[in-house]
């Protein structure tokens, strides 16, 4: 037994996979203890935020400034200006302010705008050009003024008697504050979903449900799988020839189409995360049954098994002694791919609006579903989607690794 | 011959008499649910549809097609005799649209979308599998571990990943339908390349998914053939390297056969849930307005095409094994 | 004394395995074989028999390696040649080489008819698909298999008829020289007597020059060839007619193989079965001297100490130990009690 753990251990892939897996697990253990807000706590106001840090901009603006010799408008105006702006600006220049398109350089928004302030002149004669585009240009002129105008922002108390405004305080342009004073102050490293959650600790709590529902999925189909398979390789005959008959039904069948069904009829309110696994555990028997039938087959008529029957052991004992120690190799591969298929499972159940029907938990398919259902994918919030979309993969891909390394550990024909 | 006639018959009467499971599940499994689905409709009557001689008509037609009241084997029977006629009653939630009428516009979307993407998949992937087996060095170390990861990543992920990178972020690609949404499904030339367009993203992405599974399968298949007894024979007999790789991957080919049959229905669920990110108006996207919408009789008739679909697509696969593969003609002849 | 048809001397082989560890399965082995003659080769397996068997083609792939040695085919020496030239020129139509797994040495999807055009074209024959069916036709007939199993997979065909194909198609091109590894040793007996009936044929028939037959069951080489080779620890231990072998073996490994079998043979029958003790030594690290030496019953410490050379008595028998034949008669004489 150590020794095949250390064998298991020396295969690469396995090693890989174990290592990705192992991560994510203590992840999901250790994050929680670490993080302690609850994971669907709606933390923004409004949905999508971008990935970044977000501070109080009251304190910033309270908070006494560092004055900074950086030149801040640059930063501005390449803020302000959009790529559009820059090459509609150009075309402006060349065309009537008689710049030689070799003295234009679009990517510098700085002596962009420097050129613009010497040469354009919304009076100028500007012929082939339609009233809204004429109308752009003023826009935009005014946006680089204001861009370039160094007047600060004024902060004002308003007396509580008469209303009237008091100056009390003018941020300029070199006004920099240490992110460090202000105290009121969150960090989403991937952002916030649609219902302003934070979506990395949202992920976390994803995470474990969706590993809860493939475990148990996964314990359930091996349970089954086993069971019928034993049953089907031992007895031979009428049991097999029945057991065969219903487990490739359920083969050609897609048990996707059975899961749909399945989860629709048992209704909206019955279907929490527990049932969603049970249900998948359910569907997904027959990869099982199948594998273990042909193992207990080939190991059916080997000397060891039948000098067990000769020596009139009861069928129970032949199965515990002789024949399950030989195949518990190929179970635990097959229950770790039931694992990584449950959670596949679960994801697109859940992406066809038949998951959990439950908002007190997130599953990664129920994040990717509510992704969906406001557009993150179409809107641009990668963030919404892609580390759902990477942790399936991480998983998966985990979980594979290590059923390969085992079968190449089990299997030496297999060894490359 | 005789042998392959009865090879036909048994899979044919195997398929047909899976078909039957599958029509009796696709009844049975929703009437189990609280509440069967006629009395889904009455509550939907309640506080569903607007229109309220939409309701009455469409209780109506329910009543009617159900034969409420009547025992669960007459309901079956009658339900069956309209099934067969291709009549799956209205649609809850496309009043009055027929549930026929939904399907026969969304399957031919999902049909020419999937079988081409498959079928391309699987050749590509194969190519590269026995590719990889003969090459090894730098496909191991590299690309191997690379399409491992790949062929992790649910259909669904893929198309989102296509999606952001060539639809939001280049824009070289129209980011979801079937076609223009400004367009009219007609036979003019703007309507046919606005549908290729569109075509792109949903069939690269399946395309890309296939090729990791099958390639991965097909590398060491090929690599178990290529350690077989016959090659080290046919090379002491002097042939030649390029006829010896011929003979591996057709060997290595004709299981990755089987085991496309096999994984079909697999397949064929995750490419459904990849049209959805689209909003391809494949069956996909119709399930998913079905299951919205509450609308049961949608959903069952979708269920039901795709058992159809994925019965044939395999039944087809396995009668084409036979004739293909030998080693089935000499295990019907044992 | 006829034509030489192949001739080695002094080779060397190795394989190198997964953890890139070196065994030397071929250790300096000598041998002759002459027109019309066969070859047994005898030991117990892991001997280095088949290893030999393969090392003689002159054809090496991973995890075999070529150290040193020559291979001589017909006066042509192949050890020298590229891999690519032996495989093309040699291969299939001067060395023919019968496998001994038959069950999956032909391509389970292919006709048989269609593997023998490959091999024909393999070394460029141009002839119609019409003239190699009516040739492999004929050649069939003349081996006693039937005609249909031309148009069959191999799938389609027994476990015997297999072999007895693959042994057809093997001399199809009518080689000089025949390797034989194990041919019949997966087989039932009634396979395995046609088997070895067809072998015969091939010699009388003339469809094939020489043959070198291996294998574990010592008493089927007594009746098959004319001289027997035994091996040990990828070595020859001693060479002789095949009468000479088991009626007057002088290496004591020769000697323990020979007692540790049945002959169907009056005399031999009523000699003691005797196992030979302990395992054969570990080829990674083989030892310096005699490699029998840790189980021979005769063995000093010299054995252990130096290497042997193969020696040569009563003309043409060759046998590799540090006592002379005389001094070893006496002990058997002595020790047998015979």
């Amino acid at each position: 037994m150590k020794n095949t753990i250390k064998q298991v251990f020396h295969s690469g892939k396995f090693l890989v996979g174990f290592i990705i897996f192992f991560i994510i697990f203590l992840t999901c253990i250790f994050y929680p203890l670490i993080v302690r807000t609850d994971p669907l706590a709606m933390v923004g106001n409004g949905n999508f935020f971008a990935p970044g840090t977000y501070i109080s901009q009251e304190e910033a603006a309270t908070e006494e400034p560092y004055s900074l010799n950086v030149d801040a408008s640059s930063a501005k105006l390449q803020a302000a200006l959009s790529v559009d702006d820059l090459s509609a600006m150009q075309q402006w220049l060349i065309k009537y302010g008689g710049v030689k398109e070799s003295d234009i350089d679009v990517t510098d928004a700085q002596k962009m705008a420097e050129l613009w302030q010497a040469h354009y002149d919304s009076t100028v004669a500007q012929p082939g050009l339609i009233a809204a585009k004429k109308k752009y240009y003023v826009r935009l002129d005014k946006k680089i003024t204001a861009a370039l105008k160094d007047s600060g922002v004024i902060i004002a108390d308003k007396d509580a008697d008469t209303g009237a405004l008091t100056e009390s305080k003018t941020i300029k342009e070199t006004d920099f504050i240490n992110t460090g004073d202000i105290s009121n102050k969150r960090t989403f490293i991937l952002g916030t979903d649609n219902f302003g959650r934070d979506v990395l600790t949202e992920l976390i709590s994803a995470t474990v449900s969706s590993l809860k529902i493939g475990f148990i999925a996964g314990l359930i189909a091996t349970a089954i799988g086993l069971f019928l398979g034993l049953l089907a390789g031992y007895l031979g005959g009428f049991p097999d020839n029945l057991i065969m008959f219903i487990t490739n039904l359920f083969t050609v069948i897609p048990s996707f189409v059975i899961l749909i069904l399945i989860s629709y009829s048992v209704g909206n309110s019955a279907r929490g995360i527990m049932m969603v696994a049970l249900i998948i555990g359910l569907t997904s028997w027959p990869w099982t049954t199948r594998s273990v039938r042909s193992q207990v087959i080939s190991l059916r008529n080997r000397d060891h098994v039948n000098l067990s029957k000769l020596s009139g052991h009861s069928m129970m004992r032949i199965i515990f002694t002789d024949i399950l120690p030989y195949i518990a190799s190929y179970v635990v591969m097959a229950m770790i791919l039931q694992i990584s298929s449950g959670i596949l499972s679960e994801a697109q159940l859940s992406m066809i609006g038949l998951g959990p029907a439950t908002t007190k938990t997130a599953t990664l398919g129920l994040m990717m579903n509510w992704a969906m259902q406001y557009s993150a994918h179409l809107n641009g919030s990668w963030w919404a989607y892609f580390p759902v979309v990477i942790m399936i993969a991480l998983i998966s891909f985990s979980l594979n690794l290590m059923n390969t390394g085992l079968d190449q550990v089990f299997n030496p024909q297999l060894r490359d | 011959m005789k042998g392959f006639k009865k090879y036909y018959g048994q899979k044919i009467f195997w398929y047909l008499l899976t078909l039957v499971f599958a029509v009796i599940l696709n009844f049975v499994l929703p009437r189990m649910m609280p509440g069967d689905p006629v009395s889904a409709i009455a509550s939907r009557s309640i506080n569903g549809m607007q229109d309220s001689t939409a309701i009455q008509k469409v209780y109506q037609d329910y009543a009617e097609k159900f034969g409420i009241n009547k025992p669960m084997y007459e309901q079956f029977f009658i339900w069956l005799s309209h099934a067969l006629k291709g009549d799956f009653g209205v649609s809850f939630s496309q009043y009055p649209r027929t549930v026929a009428d939904i399907i026969s516009s969304s399957v031919w979307w999902t049909v020419a979308l999937q079988l081409p993407a498959i079928i391309v998949g699987w050749f590509l992937g194969n190519l590269l599998g026995a590719i990889a087996a003969y090459i090894r060095g730098v496909f191991d170390k590299v690309i191997l571990p690379f399409f491992l990861f790949v062929s992790n990543i649910p259909a669904f992920g893929m198309a989102t990943i296509l999606l952001f990178i060539f639809a939001i972020r280049l824009g070289v690609a129209p980011s979801s339908g079937g076609y223009g949404f400004d367009l009219i499904p007609n036979a003019s030339w703007v309507f046919v390349k606005s549908v290729i367009a569109h075509y792109q993203l949903p069939f690269w992405s399946i395309v890309l998914i296939t090729i990791g599974g099958q390639a991965i399968g097909m590398r060491s298949m090929s690599i178990y053939e290529l350690n077989a007894d016959y090659v080290k024979y046919s090379r002491f007999l002097g042939i030649k390297d390029r006829k010896i790789v011929g003979y591996v991957f057709r060997n290595a080919m004709l299981p990755q056969i089987t085991g496309l049959a096999l994984s079909l229905g697999t397949m064929i669920g995750g490419a459904l849930v990849a049209e959805i990110i689209f909003s391809y108006p494949g069956l996909g996207t119709t399930m998913l307005t079905a299951i919205k919408g509450q609308d049961y009789p949608l959903l069952s008739a979708c269920t039901l095409i795709i058992t159809i679909m994925v019965l044939i697509a395999n039944l087809v696969v396995e009668l084409l094994y036979g004739v293909i593969d030998p080693r089935v003609k000499a295990n019907q002849q044992d | 004394m006829g034509k030489t048809m192949l001739e080695i001397s002094h080779l060397k082989t190795k394989y190198i395995t997964r953890f890139h560890e070196d065994v030397y399965a071929v250790d300096d082995v000598s041998l002759k074989i002459e027109e019309g003659k066969s070859l047994g080769i005898a030991g117990e397996s892991g001997c280095g028999k088949s290893t030999l068997a393969l090392s003689l083609m002159g054809y090496y792939f991973a995890p075999l390696h070529y150290i040193s040695g020559d291979i001589i085919v017909d006066g042509v020496k192949i050890s020298d040649m590229k891999p690519e030239q032996v495989r093309h020129k040699i291969l299939g139509n001067e060395i023919a080489y019968i496998p001994q797994a038959a069950m999956n040495a032909l391509n389970p999807t292919q006709k048989i008819i269609s593997f023998i055009e490959d091999v024909m074209h393999a070394h460029g024959i141009k002839m119609t698909k019409k003239e190699i069916y009516d040739m492999a036709r004929e050649r069939f007939a003349e081996l006693g298999l039937p005609e249909e199993v031309l148009q069959k997979h191999a799938v389609e065909l027994s476990g015997g008829m297999k072999q007895r194909t693959v042994i057809a198609i093997s001399t199809i091109l009518s080689p000089k020289v025949l390797i034989a590894d194990e041919p019949s040793s997966a087989l039932d007996v009634t396979s395995q007597k046609m088997v070895i009936r067809m072998m015969r044929e091939l010699m009388e028939k003339g469809y094939i020059k020489s043959m070198i037959f291996i294998t574990h069951e010592l008493p089927l080489l007594y009746n098959v060839t004319d001289d027997i080779m035994v091996m040990y620890a990828g070595q020859m231990v001693e060479k002789g007619t095949a009468k000479e072998m088991v009626f007057d073996p002088v290496h004591p490994y020769s000697k323990g193989l020979m007692g540790s079998i049945i002959v169907p043979e009056s005399g031999v029958r009523e000699r003691k079965l005797t196992a030979i003790p302990g395992t054969p030594p570990n080829l990674k690290n083989p030892p310096k001297g005699c490699r029998f030496a840790e189980r021979c019953p005769y063995a000093t410490p010299t054995c252990s100490a130096m290497a042997i050379d193969e020696k040569v008595f009563d003309d043409d028998r060759m046998y590799r130990c540090l006592m002379s034949v005389r001094k070893i008669r006496e002990a058997y004489g002595n020790g047998d009690g015979e």
